[in-house]
């Protein structure tokens, strides 16, 4: 069991006359994993991030981050935690190399020529130390953003929607950063609208709508427990493999698009194992065999009843 | 590097590296003092053009318009008396004519032999009484008909008056007196205008919230912009004195009161420039509302025209502006050299400035609520 680095409980932010922002929610994030928070717009996300970071006040509840009670004592832990802001945008006409500097001494860290080097190399910038902030790309603005977060070498980092708005290939481009300060050791809190992003990255997810968590653990484990089934797929089983198939018990049936497949549901992803061995020990007649797994989308359509996109319900 | 001395070196290299607040702090004031310079000391001809129409036929009206031009303030332009004065006025857009009516002559003539005649012989003078070239006209015009009623009367005048300029500021010249209201505006300009917009682009970028997670306390902050204010204005306000003096023959010094008011005024309005900031979301928001304090206050606190040409009220609401006090201040001190009237002034900057800085020291939250 990994040491708690969040620990969060009943937490309510309420804004008056009656929004209630963040509705009683309660968590934990282990240390060294990444926690993902996945929501709509509005869901409270930010709200929670930021009341964790110290930037809001709650109206109730409790939180304690790398052991600091955050409402009194924030101060102590604040060289600790990283931060990058919503739609972070650097200082238009400081160089990466001058804003990492100028950020490090603002917590009071000495910080080397190299090391500045080694922080810009960690984030893929070195060609663009020289250049003006503002002559950044989107995804290495927010990649300078991460650089400027772990200045402090902190334990735990707060990403508000890092990825939001960049390209297909930036945000693969941050995600495998994400993943390298993951493997660093550091706990990263994240938010995302973006449920492949979620599902790609996260140890643990909780989904935020209106203000509640309404799921939490793992991605494999929400798919299992709110996902209706993973599917094996015979292909080029045919009649033939369908018959074979109840021979041996096992429930199938004819693929709608393609009436050359056959397809086996499996409820539950713990009978995967043994389905699959029943499967290869019979003469089954195919082509190939592969299992579609229904994703963290199917279980959010399945929980809120409404798709997103960019961090939009669609009916 | 400390929070202070890190946080002046960055912001004053973004300040630097930005095109328009570089104009504004150091080209702008030295092209101001250029422009100024130009217009009132490149030695045109100040004289007013008098339209006037001389219908008289005897020599008193041509002894008139000798006179007139004798006092060196007008340029007399003769109208021909075959046209109708009103119509001329209109078609040339005039502000101020003259017209010597047709017997005045023999008018003054006979006023003159028969004591018992009554009225007096006028000239008319057609004008815009909002223009202060009529009124000029008027006096100057006054004076010279009383000129002429001595000489006709036989009497000579005993009681007059005699302009001398105030000693200390014998070896200045207009612009001397011009440059303290130039670096006032700068100061004034240049801390407000950029600090609230400042505050502005750094809460709608979220900037004070990261600010909020580092270490940097909120008046190092404050402090270290107006630390900069101060070096940058400084800097720039020697540059556009020493282009003043080199191009104006400029005798004002800047002297080190000067500086600690240039100080004090930085201090001023960059803490006004903040407390506005508190009010404002966004960038737009925050150039509008700049306008609508710093545009006013340059115009009536003295900058460009002495507070004493304007209506009580509006001196009223000038004796309201610390900018006001800035220029007082600085004219004391580089032109008139009493530092004790100087230091007066600085008292009032400063204690505005401080009260400025508490207010935004309180209402000024990097945090969310």
């Amino acid at each position: 069991m990994p040491e708690i680095v969040v620990e969060v409980e009943n937490l309510v932010k309420y804004y008056p006359p009656d929004v209630k922002a963040v509705d009683d929610i309660s968590f934990d994030i282990g240390s060294g994993t990444i926690f993902s928070m996945l929501g709509p717009n509005g869901a409270g996300k930010t709200t929670t991030v930021e009341i964790l970071e110290g930037l809001r006040n709650p109206t109730s509840g409790s939180a304690q981050v790398l052991g600091a009670d955050i409402f009194k004592d924030y101060s102590k832990i604040r060289k600790r935690v990283g931060t990058l802001p919503q739609n972070f945008e650097p200082f238009d006409l400081l160089k990466p190399w001058e804003a990492i500097s100028y950020w490090a001494s603002l917590y009071d860290i000495r910080i080397s020529k190299k090391e500045i080097d080694r922080l810009i190399e960690s984030v893929n910038l070195m060609d663009r130390k020289n250049l003006m902030s503002k002559k950044l790309s989107g995804g290495e603005k927010r990649k300078l953003g991460i650089a400027l977060s772990l200045v402090n070498n902190p334990e735990l980092l707060f990403l508000d929607e890092p990825t939001t708005g960049l390209d297909p290939k930036a945000r693969r481009d941050l995600w495998n950063l994400i993943d390298i300060i993951r493997d660093k050791g550091t706990t990263i809190f994240l938010t995302t609208h973006y449920l492949d992003e979620a599902e790609k990255l996260s140890n643990d997810v909780a989904i935020m709508h209106k203000g509640k968590i309404i799921a939490q653990g793992s991605p494999d484990s929400l798919v299992e427990k709110y996902g209706k089934s993973t599917i094996i797929v015979l292909e080029g089983a045919g009649k033939a493999g369908l018959a074979k198939l109840k021979e041996i018990g096992i429930s199938a049936s004819i693929d709608e698009i393609d009436d050359r497949n056959v397809l086996v549901e499996v409820k539950r992803h713990s009978e995967m194992k043994a389905t699959m061995a029943r499967i290869a020990n019979s003469d089954v007649p195919m082509n190939d065999i592969y299992t579609k797994r229904e994703s963290l989308e199917d279980v959010f359509l399945s929980l809120i009843g409404s798709k997103m996109e960019d961090g939009v319900l669609k009916e | 590097m400390s929070h202070l001395t890190s946080d002046i070196v960055n912001f004053g290299k973004q300040y630097l590296r930005s095109k328009i607040g570089l104009f504004f702090a150091v080209i702008f004031p030295v092209l101001l003092i250029l422009v100024f310079g130009a217009i009132f000391m490149g030695g045109g001809d100040s004289k007013i053009n008098l339209h006037v129409q001389n219908l008289d036929q005897g020599p008193m009206g041509d002894m008139l318009i000798e006179n007139l031009t004798k006092t060196n303030a007008f340029t007399v332009i003769n109208v021909s008396a075959n046209e109708n004065i009103t119509e001329y006025i209109k078609n040339n857009s005039l502000t101020v004519a003259m017209v010597i009516p047709e017997n005045f002559t023999s008018d003054i003539m006979m006023r003159q032999m028969n004591a018992s005649v009554p009225g007096l012989v006028n000239v008319t003078i057609y004008g815009d009484p909002s223009k202060t070239t009529y009124s000029s006209v008027l006096g100057a015009t006054g004076a010279v008909t009383n000129g002429m009623n001595f000489g006709l009367a036989g009497a000579r005048p005993i009681v007059g008056t005699e302009g001398k300029q105030i000693a200390s500021t014998q070896k200045f010249n207009y612009m001397d007196f011009y440059l303290p209201g130039i670096i006032g505006m700068t100061v004034m300009t240049n801390s407000l205008f950029a600090m609230t917009s400042v505050c502005a682009e750094y809460r709608q970028r979220s900037y004070f919230k990261l600010l909020a997670t580092t270490n940097i306390k909120k008046w190092e902050w404050l402090v270290s912009k107006f630390v900069f204010y101060t070096i940058l204005l400084s800097l720039a306000l020697v540059l556009t004195y020493l282009v003043g003096r080199a191009a104006f023959d400029m005798q004002s010094v800047l002297t080190p009161m000067a500086f600690v008011l240039i100080a004090a005024g930085a201090f001023t309005f960059t803490s006004m420039g903040m407390l506005l900031g508190v009010f404002i979301k966004d960038p737009e928001g925050a150039a509008a509302v700049a306008n609508a304090v710093g545009f006013p206050m340059m115009f009536l606190s003295g900058s460009f025209f002495p507070l004493e040409i304007m209506p009580s009220y509006l001196q009223a609401i000038a004796g309201a502006l610390p900018l006001t006090y800035l220029n007082n201040g600085l004219r004391d001190t580089m032109v008139y050299f009493n530092d004790g009237g100087a230091l007066m002034n600085l008292a009032v900057v400063f204690a505005c400035g401080m009260i400025f800085f508490i207010l935004a020291s309180r209402l000024m939250s990097w945090k969310e609520k």
